[in-house]
Formats: structure tokens, C-alpha cells, sequence
């Protein structure tokens, strides 16, 4: 399975979305928990669980801890799904 | 982590009167339908419908005590009562491990509660994770 980049990152809008509760939500690449009020420690793992589910697919914690940006966990996803 | 996918567990809940009691003296809730046998009754059940959030009580007691690892704490619940539940009824609980997110230390459940007929009073998802 391969996915354009832009793809991913309008489905993970989605799920950003639908964890958040908040559908003003826009991501971009450069997009980081700064960006987002409601993206803090506790929304983080429902974003990571929602995301696993979403994509059939698992992370390890140091792949999760090496995302600073939106654009690092496409390309973790990515790199997943070719 | 001690948990996989498909792990169930059992525990048996009576709402006692020291449970109810303790619940309104604690919460304060006197709404008739929990205190008042004949509002109860009018409203179409069969005595003072036992608050919902009791069961929220054992579920709490379910994720401190019953898991095989005390390093926990809930992230997430929803519950659904489905059918009343009163006074000194017997509850039988059972959790099953839906899924272990290993990357961010959380193990999902889905419960239910089910009365001495085997009819499911209320189920729902639980998310824990696991201190480090």
C-alpha cells in the first residue's frame, strides 16, 4: 500500500479531528503540539491509538518520541506503508 | 506489560446498602428516583433505581485493584446503562483486553456488568495506560 503524502495528512486530519473534538483543526507538515491547543499528553495517546487502529499498524515509543512535527509521523506512517 | 489481546476478568459487585448509602452521603444525589420507593415505582420501575455512576465506583475498583499491575491509571471511559439496577442486586463484571497499544502503555477494555438473569445492566470501553 502506498499513499500520497498529502493523502495521509488529510487523513490524519481527521482523526486529529475527531480525538480533539474540534473541527477547525488544519493541519500541515510543520504542524507540532504548540500549534494545537487541545494536543497535550493525555490527547497525544489517544491520537497514537486512533492512528494505530486508523492504519493497521503499530509504533514503537521511540519512533512516537522522535515526532516533533506532523510531517515526521507521515513520515513514519509513510515509510510503514509502502 | 502483563496484558494481551483477549485477557478477561471476572469480578462480582453486590450494591449493598453500604454501597448506595455511602454513594448518597458522599455525592449527595437524593433525586427521587434513587430515594423514593413510590416515584420509582411511578416512573415504571420496579423500586429506587440505584445511580448509575455506582457502577463508575466499581469499575474504579476494577482498574486500581483487580489488574495484575498496580502502575496504572484510567485514561479514558464511556459507559452505557442499559437496564436499572437496584438495591442488593449482584453484578457480575467481566473486562476483556480489546487491544495493547505497546508504544504508548495503554491496554484497552470493553466491560459489562450483567444482573443474576444474565442481562447486560451496562457495558462500555475502558483505556488505561501503564506508569513508567
Amino acid at each position: 500500500m502506498h499513499m500520497e503524502r498529502n493523502e495521509l495528512l488529510k487523513q490524519i486530519n481527521d482523526i486529529f479531528i475527531d480525538v480533539l473534538d474540534n473541527p477547525e483543526i488544519s493541519l500541515t507538515e510543520n504542524t507540532n503540539a504548540d500549534d494545537i491547543e487541545e494536543w497535550d499528553s493525555l490527547t497525544h495517546i489517544q491520537l497514537v491509538v486512533e492512528i494505530e487502529k486508523y492504519f493497521s499498524m503499530r509504533f514503537t515509543a521511540m519512533e512516537i518520541q522522535s515526532w516533533a512535527t506532523v510531517g515526521e509521523m507521515i513520515n513514519c506512517i509513510a515509510a510503514k506503508t509502502v | 506489560m502483563k496484558f494481551k489481546k483477549g485477557d478477561t476478568y471476572n469480578v462480582r459487585f453486590v450494591v449493598s446498602s453500604d454501597v448506595y448509602n455511602g454513594f448518597i452521603t458522599v455525592f449527595n444525589d437524593h433525586n427521587p428516583l434513587h430515594t423514593d420507593e413510590s416515584f420509582a415505582i411511578s416512573k415504571g420501575f420496579k423500586g429506587r433505581v440505584m445511580h448509575g455512576n455506582i457502577l463508575n465506583g466499581f469499575l474504579s475498583y476494577f482498574a486500581g485493584e483487580c489488574l495484575p499491575e498496580k502502575n496504572i491509571i484510567i485514561h479514558t471511559q464511556s459507559i452505557k446503562y442499559n437496564q436499572p439496577v437496584y438495591l442488593n442486586d449482584v453484578l457480575n463484571f467481566e473486562a476483556k483486553v480489546e487491544d495493547v497499544y505497546e508504544s504508548v502503555r495503554a491496554v484497552e477494555f470493553s466491560f459489562s456488568f450483567r444482573n443474576k438473569d444474565s442481562k447486560v445492566v451496562s457495558k462500555g470501553k475502558l483505556q488505561i495506560g501503564i506508569l513508567l
